[in-house]
């Protein structure tokens, strides 16, 4: 058998040695591919099989996990009801039938832990915190929090919101300011979260812009976000360098109508930045603000068309009725369409003696200026 | 005993469910989507004293199980409770708009669970 490899081994060599050059780099390029393809097909293999005998082992471990929880930790009559969960000691000994010594064990005990958190809350809830403490799982995540990998902090991360668990600022404010924009989220969203005294802090040190995805994110969390302190937004209006922050906290101040920081917007006007500017001009708006719609007719002249369209639409949401007469002579002589839009739409949007002007426009315009009249007054179109 | 209808596609709730409402106080049958929660009422000819459903499942959502459990018996309906993560305002309205006796948004309190089923059996 030795003799009949040789042999072979002889042949090819001087097969090999006896060959053009062509053919011999064809042969070397052959085997390479031969050989490359030989070892994915056995890294597939071998991953799958993994995959497999992991998911088997799952199947076997995850129901002993579910009993265990339940039996020893959710339902179990030995713990006493009358003490903080936080400050008792669980029975630990039936989970050491658990092979927890196993990374796999103990990502699937910390996910059936969450999964169950996601299910009950209240005492149970925090039982079963304490539990995943008393196991030293949160040595995991502390441990993941710390690796260069990304993904592996936002799961890290993750597992913190989860669970409540509480980080330092210093290790959450700079991944808040990551270059890499799933683990900036993550880690704002778990800031706000975990932070309880000043859940909005990250807006301090946040150099680079918050960019609109950034800001529909924060947004959702900040507003779904149970317990949270909501803070005065007029403090990052008036102090912060970062126009994209105080953009989104104009946003905010509107959403939970913070009255209280209308003097912070009013001074926003005075800005260089004609899109702050325009940005604090709808907030105005928004909140119905009559005291502003003096100083906003007064600056109109002087702004350009983006912050005059703004203007116009303020006037209508602020519905007073003071600068009907205005909103006329806009609609009647503005020059750009947009201008003429708008002023028509605050007309139909004001009541009381704006009806009348919007009767009398109705009876004496014509062309284009009734089509824009008839489309603000149709109900089904938002304003 | 109590006969419990609970429809829930989340495995872990059931587990749960069942052990905080006991044997033989309670029997909870577990159907796993609204397609075998409707099958299961069929059989058992409705004969259920309380269905705890979610909303979100495959085949038939928690709100076509409470249509179909209100429009069968309209002199004296089987109380639902709703479990849902989904516990948004208009989910809610329209949950209670179909005649849902109550909702609990997940996660529960598992103590507070056995109170409303409780209210709700004595009711009956």
């Amino acid at each position: 058998m030795n003799t009949t490899f040789s042999d072979i081994w002889q042949e090819i060599r001087y097969f090999y040695f006896n060959a053009p050059l062509a053919i011999q780099i064809a042969m070397v390029f052959i085997v390479i591919a031969v050989s490359a393809t030989v070892i994915a097909y056995l890294v597939i293999l071998r991953s799958r099989y993994r995959s497999y005998r992991r998911t088997k082992q799952l199947q076997k471990l995850l129901p002993k996990i579910d009993d265990l929880l339940i039996n020893e930790i959710l339902a179990n009559p030995d713990i006493p009801q009358d003490v903080h969960p936080s400050k008792i000691d669980l029975p630990l000994a039936p989970f050491e039938s658990l092979p927890l010594q196993k990374r796999w064990a103990r990502v699937a005990m910390t996910e059936r832990i969450i999964h169950f958190r996601s299910n009950v809350k209240g005492n149970a809830g925090a039982l079963l915190r304490n539990l995943y403490l008393q196991l030293d799982l949160d040595k995991d995540a502390a441990r993941r929090l710390k690796s260069p990998r990304w993904d592996n902090k936002v799961r890290a991360l993750s597992e913190y919101v989860s669970l409540e668990l509480p980080i330092s600022d210093v290790t959450l404010l700079p991944l808040a300011n990551s270059r890499n924009r799933e683990l900036r989220a993550a880690a704002r969203q778990a800031y706000i979260k975990l932070s309880k005294n000043e859940p909005f802090k990250f807006f301090d040190s946040v150099t680079d812009p918050l960019l609109p995805w950034d800001q529909v994110e924060l947004f959702r969390i900040i507003t779904t976000t149970e317990d949270i302190a909501i803070p005065n937004f007029a403090r990052w209006i008036t102090y912060s360098t970062n126009k994209s922050v105080i953009a989104f906290c104009l946003k905010l101040v509107v959403h939970y109508n913070q009255i209280a920081a209308v003097p912070a917007i009013i001074k926003l006007l005075d800005n260089r930045d004609h899109y702050l500017r325009g940005d604090a001009i709808n907030a105005l708006g928004k909140l119905r603000v009559k005291e502003a719609e003096d100083k906003l007719v007064q600056l109109y002249n002087t702004q350009p068309m983006f912050c005059q369209v703004e203007i116009l639409k303020a006037l209508g949401r602020t519905n007073s009725g003071k600068y009907v007469d205005f909103l006329r002579n806009e609609f009647t002589h503005a020059t750009e369409f947009d201008l003429r839009k708008a002023a028509a739409r605050s007309i139909a949007r004001n009541s009381g003696r704006a009806r009348e002007v919007m009767e009398e426009l109705l009876a004496t315009t014509t062309g284009q200026d009734l089509l824009i009249l008839k489309h603000c007054m149709n109900p089904l179109i938002k304003y | 005993m109590s006969k419990i209808l609970l429809v829930e596609d989340d495995e872990v709730m059931p587990k749960i469910i069942s052990r905080i409402l006991p044997e033989p106080e309670y029997q909870v049958d577990i159907a796993v989507n609204g397609k075998e929660a409707m099958q299961k009422l069929e059989a058992n000819n409705y004969q259920y004293d309380l269905i705890i459903t979610d909303i979100m499942m495959p085949y038939a959502n928690g709100f076509e199980i409470l249509s179909k459990v209100k429009s069968h018996d309209r002199e004296k309906p089987i109380p639902v409770i709703i479990v849902s993560n989904a516990g948004n305002e208009d989910m809610i309205m329209e949950g209670f708009k179909l005649g849902v006796d109550d909702f609990l948004k997940k996660p529960i309190i598992p103590a507070e669970l056995i109170i409303r089923v409780k209210r709700l059996l004595m009711k009956r």
